[in-house]
């Protein structure tokens, strides 16, 4: 997640700053051109005076000549003459200076052209008068109109400056005019860009602090997974490393060399350093590992043993993967565990089981052979009893027949013990073969089993149709024929039992007894019957073995046979619950996986 | 008419079994003559001799000494003179293996011994009086192990 928001708030960021650099450019390419603007004003009025003070100095050169020339009018002395015959050089210096300065329009330079011809007349009207004077004609008709003609001239001439003069003023306001706009409305121009630059610099470094303080918070959050690996890694006996790819070389953490028995840094981080400890054994496989590591840079899991310094051998996991970063940087990041004690414990515990294994298949064979081999000599007991009454039954007094009736109850109770302990041990045998059975054949043969006493007692049983399981067949045969034996046994004197075989398909969730235990769909069959039933609080205990909740006079049982009942459903996988009423009768509940 | 009793054979170490035996035969009065051995290897021994007169009925113990009783089915069933007498398994117990191994041999009826004399005299009254034709060549499993 602050991946994606850094990401985003680089590219905000680099955005801001391209759009400042664009602002601070344009601000400065409006700063020159404003500059730029008011030299160029500036220059304009400079050279405008400029061009007044030549046409003023034109003016003054003329005056001279003029005053110079009516001097010499006057007095005839030639030496008034001089300011006539420079006047004429100023004047086409100043007049070369003008063409230089004087503005560029078309007007302007007509109005020099012009002059220049009124100033070339009024110089041509002077030598024609100095004429005149040299020859002493200056009182002729001639001279006057000459001399008239000069006054219209030097008044053409003041006219056409004063014209010119104007002229170069209009234009100075015209340009003057023009940049007005330009130059009122840029300060503000400028001071606005300012601003927005201003802004984004303040949205930036707000920005800037927000992103610290994120990465600040990333680093505190980076500090404390840190520090929690490792003290993962000690109390997992955990140690990583790093297999930089590009330079081959190793990074260890500390931990590390502590599971190789070592003080951290104790060694340089080579594979070379690591091979020193792996067992001689294992070398070969763990170079191997090593190799095709390096080769598909993917290492899975791998098992090997190492040997400490202090001789201590520890079984190792390793596991590593490819890590690349955002640079392209290849790394293989890997960690060592050292599984010692799980190996430890998981030996000790086989060993155990083994163990288990072995007394619980003793005890079984025991439990088989003892009430197989008792079987014999109680049968021949039976059997010789069975003489007895026969054949000497008369030969003996009342007490004598009696004793040998006690004897007898007592041979025919031990014998249905040892048939139910037979049958339980058969139960408990290992072989178990699961075969797609019909469970209503297994029904029908356990009802045939006890058919004489259903029909003794005018029992009847009502079964819904059963599926077709993957059964142990006998065993759910056995397990039938103990509920139905179960339900005829217990049944009232005084009524006819009634033994109602329901069957459904639940879920786990539905069943109050199965709610808390498993989860899943399960086939459940109930055998709910009239008799006498029990005390609810006997529910769980009458599945145990030997457990009886009758007298034994009251009732034959040996309390084997719910407890077969229960083991038959372990070994399928299910479950049967006992639920009863005193008087109102039970219901065996089976519930076998589906 | 020596030659018209009914000629049964049983094999059983246990003497008290023979005992239960010969007795209940006695008291049924079927003209029978029974003839016991102690165990496989004297079994054995009298069926090989070419004068033997082969039984009707042979009851076969399955645990004896020496030579127990799969054994005995295993060497009648392969020798051709003997491989048609009717054999009646005659033991203690009645496990899943045992039944089905003899039934696999080739035994025609597996006896459960009975733990009454009333009971015995019952079944072997039964067994003598079988249609042997029908059991032999009936591989019907379900009656193989003979119901009290």
């Amino acid at each position: 997640m602050y991946r994606k928001v850094f990401s985003k708030s680089a590219l905000f960021l680099r955005i801001i700053f391209i759009l400042g650099l664009f602002l601070v450019l344009i601000i400065g390419g409006f700063t020159y051109k404003h500059i730029q603007n008011l030299t160029d004003s500036t220059k304009q009025i400079v050279n405008t005076y400029k061009v007044n003070v030549e046409f003023e100095k034109v003016m003054s050169y003329l005056k001279d000549a003029e005053n110079g020339h009516r001097n010499y009018i006057l007095t005839k002395d030639t030496i008034y003459l001089k300011p006539y015959l420079t006047g004429r050089d100023k004047v086409n210096e100043s007049f070369a200076q003008l063409k230089e300065i004087a503005s560029d329009s078309e007007e302007q330079k007509n109005n020099l052209k012009t002059l220049s011809k009124y100033i070339d007349a009024l110089f041509v009207n002077f030598s024609e008068t100095t004429e005149f004077i040299e020859r002493n004609q200056t009182l002729s008709e001639a001279f006057k109109t000459n001399f008239f003609e000069e006054k219209i001239i030097t008044d053409s001439i003041r006219q056409k400056l004063d014209e010119m003069i104007n002229l170069e003023n209009s234009l100075l306001k015209q340009y003057q005019e023009k940049h007005k706009s330009n130059l009122k409305f840029t300060p503000l121009f400028l001071y606005l860009v300012l601003l927005f630059t201003l802004v984004l610099i303040i949205i930036s470094y707000y920005k800037i602090t927000n992103d610290f303080k994120n990465i600040k918070e990333i680093n505190n959050q980076l500090s404390i997974f840190k520090e929690a690996a490792v003290q993962l890694e000690m109390v997992g006996k955990h140690g990583n490393w790093v297999w930089h790819v590009a330079t081959n070389t190793f990074t260890f953490s500390d931990n590390l060399y502590r599971v190789l028995g070592e003080k951290p840094n104790a060694f340089q981080p080579t594979l070379e350093g690591f091979m020193e400890f792996v067992h001689p054994e294992d070398k070969e496989k763990f170079a191997k590992d090593v190799e095709d590591m390096m080769r598909k840079e993917d290492l899975p899991f791998i098992y090997y043993r190492i040997i400490q310094k202090d001789g201590a051998i520890k079984h190792i996991k390793g596991y590593g993967k490819l890590l690349v970063n955002e640079d392209g940087e290849k790394r293989i990041i890997g960690n060592v565990t050292d599984i010692s004690d799980e190996i430890e414990r998981f030996l000790e515990i086989e060993e155990r089981n083994l163990e288990l294994e072995k007394n619980n298949k003793e005890l079984s064979e025991f439990n088989y052979v003892a009430s197989h081999d008792l079987q014999e000599p109680l049968r021949k007991i039976q059997t010789f009893i069975s003489r007895l009454e026969d054949k000497e039954a008369d030969k003996f007094s009342s007490s004598g027949r009696q004793y040998l009736e006690r004897i007898n109850v007592a041979a025919t109770r031990m014998r249905s013990l040892i048939d139910d302990l037979l049958q339980f041990s058969r139960t408990n045998k290992p072989d178990k073969e699961f075969v797609e059975t019909d469970l209503n054949e297994l029904l029908e043969n356990a009802k045939q089993d006890v058919a004489e006493s259903i029909s003794e007692a005018q029992a009847t049983v009502v079964n819904d149709v059963l599926p077709t399981l993957h059964v142990i067949p006998f065993q759910i045969h056995q397990l039938f024929l103990n509920l139905l034996s179960n339900s005829l046994k217990y049944r009232k004197k005084d009524e006819a039992p009634l033994i109602t075989i329901q069957y459904s398909i639940v879920n786990s969730k539905t069943e109050e007894t199965l709610q808390k235990v498993v989860k899943g769909n399960f086939h459940k069959i109930s055998f709910s019957d009239n008799g006498i039933g029990f005390d609810p609080q006997y529910a769980k205990q009458i599945f145990e073995l030997f457990s009886r909740l009758h007298n034994k006079h009251e009732y034959s049982g040996t309390g084997v046979g719910l407890a077969i009942c229960k083991k038959i459903t372990d070994n399928h996988g299910g479950f049967i619950f006992a639920e009863g009423q005193l008087n109102l009768g039970a219901t065996f509940t089976i519930y076998l996986p589906v | 008419m020596p030659n018209d009793y009914i000629h049964i054979i049983l094999a059983d170490d246990d003497e008290d079994d023979r005992l239960f035996f010969t007795d209940a035969f006695e008291e049924l009065n079927m003209n029978t003559k029974v003839t016991t051995y102690n165990d496989g290897v004297e079994l054995m021994d009298y069926l090989n001799r070419d004068d033997a007169r082969l039984p009707n009925v042979l009851f076969l113990d399955l645990n004896m000494p020496k030579k127990n009783g799969i054994e005995c089915l295993n060497e009648i069933k392969a020798n051709s003179r003997m491989a048609d007498i009717a054999i009646a398994i005659y033991s203690t117990s009645a496990s899943e293996e045992d039944i089905e191994e003899t039934f696999v041999l080739g035994a025609n009826i597996y006896i459960k011994k009975p733990n009454s004399f009333k009971q015995l005299k019952k079944v072997l009254a039964e067994v003598i009086s079988m249609n042997w034709q029908y059991h032999t060549n009936g591989l019907n499993k379900d009656n193989f192990l003979m119901r009290l």
